[in-house]
Order: structure tokens, then C-alpha cells, then sequence
């Protein structure tokens, strides 16, 4: 991978051009933004269902997604013939790729297999504690929420990253997900540098908090500016180890969450039947799908949505409010070029095309009206 | 906007749907109008996408995003390209 950021930038972004009647037909002519669109629109094709493989977790962290709302009450199947028949029936459906996760899926490593070898594109969401066997081929993302001292605080387990580490340094698999909370954007860099010693790969993700949570762990306006400004930083200084872009920095540490911004196109916001509105589904560990619920990040507040898989789907879909500028579509290029080398096995993350974060406010602007006006979750 | 210049525009639709989304064994003369873009030839919701926008310049329109479910065949996409151009005088 060789991301190249050409100058130290500053989390103050730039304002996005204003609409200069670009049409998409003359931003495609410029030879970089041809190639990379041409690179990327061969994998328009994934279409994504998230599945949760088991209630069960070997930890208990705070803020955690799946342990709020119904799904933690769910009977576990663990039956690998019943998982085998939803793949099947799944793959008939037209899902080409699949997220595993909650509680912890690397309790169940049969069920993995069955899922691997029936669709073989998708990840895993894992805490990396317990390692995966290899032949599981699926992308995996390994959670990571501060140093060990903070780990121990907030997610009671005891030398976390180390046995991270030991598990999935130099697995060409993994990608650690580091997400910035208010308490621990201070102590990220030393975090991704020791991830970075070990050659390991590292994304960014941001806490976004689930219905109902209060806790410390909560952004402020302050602390997303600080995260950006982190995040930019890191990407600047760890290019070969850091799968990102500053427009994904610009996307995720906004004051307005991704629902806002875009208007989530998951089915739990998006009643129709286009895109995942249509194919989209998040199965509980019972195989059973509720519409009204079914989100990549399920129990989660939507106005405080800022989640890097929420993004993966909301940001990618939202190609048409991306064409007002070249330069605006090159930062859509990049945050979609870092989503498939962070979610898709095999693929190759380029050069970034637009070194500066971009502002997401005219894209704001450009869906049907204000993407303010559609409001919060409930 | 008389019948042959309706068909002449569903006919330059077909085309650049052929020409963007790779389509195999159709010609814009044999593309059938009122095939579902999406149930019938498995078009994705980023592929439509693609295709709008290239229809924006090429028609000098704005789509509204809540419109696109409703794109599903060449005919709707026609009709829609028209009331557009209609209401923009």
C-alpha cells in the first residue's frame, strides 16, 4: 500500500467547492479520477447482509452495541446445517458479502467455516482475543479502544493489545479498528505505533453512542475536533500502516452524525425498497431479521452515528451528492477506495487522490433537501 | 414532445445504459423499454446511480434522489428525463 498525503494538513477543512456546473460526464475526464472510479465500480456488485453468530462474549465492554436493545436475548442456532440453508438461501437472494459479528464470533469457528465457504467475501468483527483458524478467509477487524490501561477500565480485559497482537501481527487478514472515544484520543498515537512496529494495519472508527447512553465515552464538539485533527496526523505519519483518507476524517468527526449528513439508507431509516433499503438484512443469532431494526450497527443512536461500517454503506451510497467538484469526487473516491481496502479481502488500498479534508456540508446539501430536516432516529 | 422523439430518447437511454453498464447481446434498437432494470437485469443501486448522472449531463436535469426508486425501466427513465425538461421551461 502506498498512501501519500503531500503536506501536513490541519483539521480545518476545506470548504467544498461551490456547484461550478460540473457535470459527471467532464469530472470522469480527468485521468486519475477515470481510473480510480473504473477501480472501484468493480466491486459495485458487493451487496451486504450483517449476521450476529452468537449472543455469547468473553468480555464486557462498556458502550457495547450488542448487549443493548432485544437481540442480546436471542436463542443462539448453532446448528452449522441451519447456518448453511440462511447462506444458501442468502446467496440466492443476491447477497454477495457478509459481516459477521456479536457477540463474539470467534466463539463459534464451525459456524465461520459453514459461512466462509458458502460466501466467500465478508469480515469479521472481533475483540482478537481468541484467533480465528486460517481457513477462515474473511477480513478481520479487530476493535480496539485505547491502551491497555484503558482496556482494563472499559473492557475488563487485562493486556489487551498485546494479545491482539500476538494473535493477528503479520495475518494479512486483520485490520485494527482503533475508535476514538472522548477519553482516548490522547493515547492513540503511541497505540498505532506499536501497532505499526508490528506491521499491523490499522483503521479508524469513532464511539458512537448506542439508545440511552450518558457515559463518559461520548463525543464532544471539542473531542471530534480533536480526533480529526489525530486522525489526519496519524495518517500523515504512519502512511503504509493506516488505511484511510482525510475525507473519511472530514465524514466521521463532523458535528452532524452520518444520518445527518447523508440520510442512512439502511432499512431501519430507509423504508423503501432501493438499494439496502431492498436487499438489506441483520440477522440475530436466532436467524430471525426485524425491518424496523435492521442496521449495520443495530441499537445505536442515530444522531450520534458515526460509525466507520455505517459509513462504509451511508458515505458510499451517496455518490451523486459527490459531483460538484472534481475535488469532491475525488474525496469520495478515497473514502470508497479506504472502505473496500478495510473491508474486502485482497483489495489494494491507492494513493489518496485529495490531500485535504474536504468539507461533507455541500454533499449535505445535495440529497432531497437538508439531510437535517429528516431528524433523529425516534 | 411528438412519439418519435420519445422514441429517439429511449433509444439514446438504452444506449448509454448498454455502454455504462457493459451489457452483453442488446443493442439500443433490440433493448426492450419496458424491461425492470433492477428485477429483470439485476442493475444495483450504485449502477442506476451511475447511470443518472451521466443522464444529468447528458439532458441537463436534476434527478431528485427520491425519484430513483421509480427508474426502474427505460420508458420510466424517459418519462422522467422529459417531465424535468417540462417543468425546467
Amino acid at each position: 500500500m502506498d498512501l501519500v498525503v503531500h503536506a501536513p494538513v490541519t483539521a480545518k477543512l476545506s470548504p467544498a467547492a461551490a456547484p461550478g456546473g460540473w457535470s459527471f460526464s467532464d469530472i470522469i475526464k480527468s485521468p486519475d479520477i477515470a481510473a480510480r472510479f473504473a477501480k472501484v465500480r468493480g466491486y459495485f456488485f458487493l451487496r451486504e447482509s450483517t449476521y450476529d453468530m452468537t449472543r455469547r462474549c468473553n468480555i464486557r465492554c462498556h458502550g457495547c452495541y450488542y448487549y443493548e436493545g432485544d437481540k442480546q436475548n436471542a436463542r443462539d442456532v448453532v446448528d452449522p446445517e441451519a447456518w448453511r440453508a440462511l447462506m444458501r438461501a442468502e446467496k440466492e437472494r443476491g447477497i454477495t458479502f457478509v459481516v459477521l459479528a456479536g457477540a463474539e464470533p470467534a466463539l463459534v469457528p464451525e459456524l465461520l467455516e459453514v459461512c466462509y465457504r458458502e460466501i466467500p467475501l465478508g469480515a469479521i468483527a472481533t475483540n482478537g482475543l481468541v484467533r480465528i483458524p486460517p481457513s477462515v478467509g474473511y477480513r478481520i477487524h479487530i476493535s480496539v479502544w485505547g491502551n491497555d490501561a484503558t482496556s482494563q477500565r472499559t473492557r475488563q480485559a487485562k493486556r489487551m493489545l498485546g494479545r491482539q497482537m500476538e494473535n493477528y501481527a503479520n495475518d494479512a487478514r486483520a485490520v485494527f479498528v482503533y475508535t476514538f472515544t472522548r477519553e482516548n484520543v490522547a493515547e492513540s498515537r503511541a497505540v498505532v505505533q506499536e501497532l505499526a512496529s508490528k506491521g499491523c494495519r490499522v483503521t479508524f472508527s469513532v464511539f458512537s453512542a448506542t439508545t440511552g447512553y450518558s457515559g463518559p465515552l461520548s463525543h464532544t464538539p471539542a473531542s471530534l475536533l480533536q480526533t480529526r485533527q489525530t486522525m489526519l496526523d496519524l495518517l500523515r505519519e504512519f502512511p503504509e500502516q493506516v488505511v484511510f483518507s482525510p475525507y473519511s476524517a472530514a465524514v466521521h468527526t463532523d458535528e452532524n452524525s452520518l444520518h445527518l449528513l447523508f440520510s442512512c439508507s439502511y432499512p431501519r431509516q430507509n423504508p423503501g425498497q432501493f438499494g439496502l433499503g431492498r436487499s438489506f438484512r441483520q440477522y440475530r443469532s436466532d436467524l430471525t431479521w426485524v425491518r424496523e431494526a435492521a442496521c449495520c450497527v443495530p441499537d445505536t443512536d442515530c444522531a450520534d452515528c458515526r460509525h466507520y461500517a455505517a459509513g462504509s454503506a451511508i458515505v458510499t451510497a451517496r455518490m451523486n451528492r459527490h459531483i460538484s467538484s472534481p475535488e469532491q469526487f475525488r474525496a469520495w473516491l478515497d473514502y470508497v477506495d479506504t472502505y473496500l481496502a478495510v473491508w474486502v479481502p485482497g483489495y489494494a488500498k491507492g494513493d489518496n487522490l485529495c490531500a485535504t479534508p474536504v468539507s461533507p456540508s455541500l454533499a449535505m446539501g445535495q440529497g432531497k433537501g437538508d439531510g437535517r430536516a429528516a431528524g433523529t432516529a425516534r | 414532445m411528438s412519439q418519435t422523439q420519445n422514441g429517439s430518447m429511449e433509444r439514446r437511454i438504452a444506449e448509454i445504459l448498454i455502454q455504462e453498464l457493459k451489457l452483453e447481446n442488446v443493442t439500443p434498437d433490440t433493448f426492450d423499454v419496458t424491461t425492470d432494470l433492477v428485477k429483470e437485469l439485476g442493475i444495483d443501486s450504485m449502477d442506476l446511480t451511475t447511470v443518472v448522472l451521466v443522464l444529468q449531463g447528458e439532458y441537463k436535469v436534476k434527478f431528485d434522489e427520491d425519484s430513483y426508486p421509480s427508474l426502474t425501466t427505460v420508458r420510466a427513465i424517459a418519462a422522467q428525463v422529459k417531465q424535468l425538461q417540462g417543468a425546467a421551461g
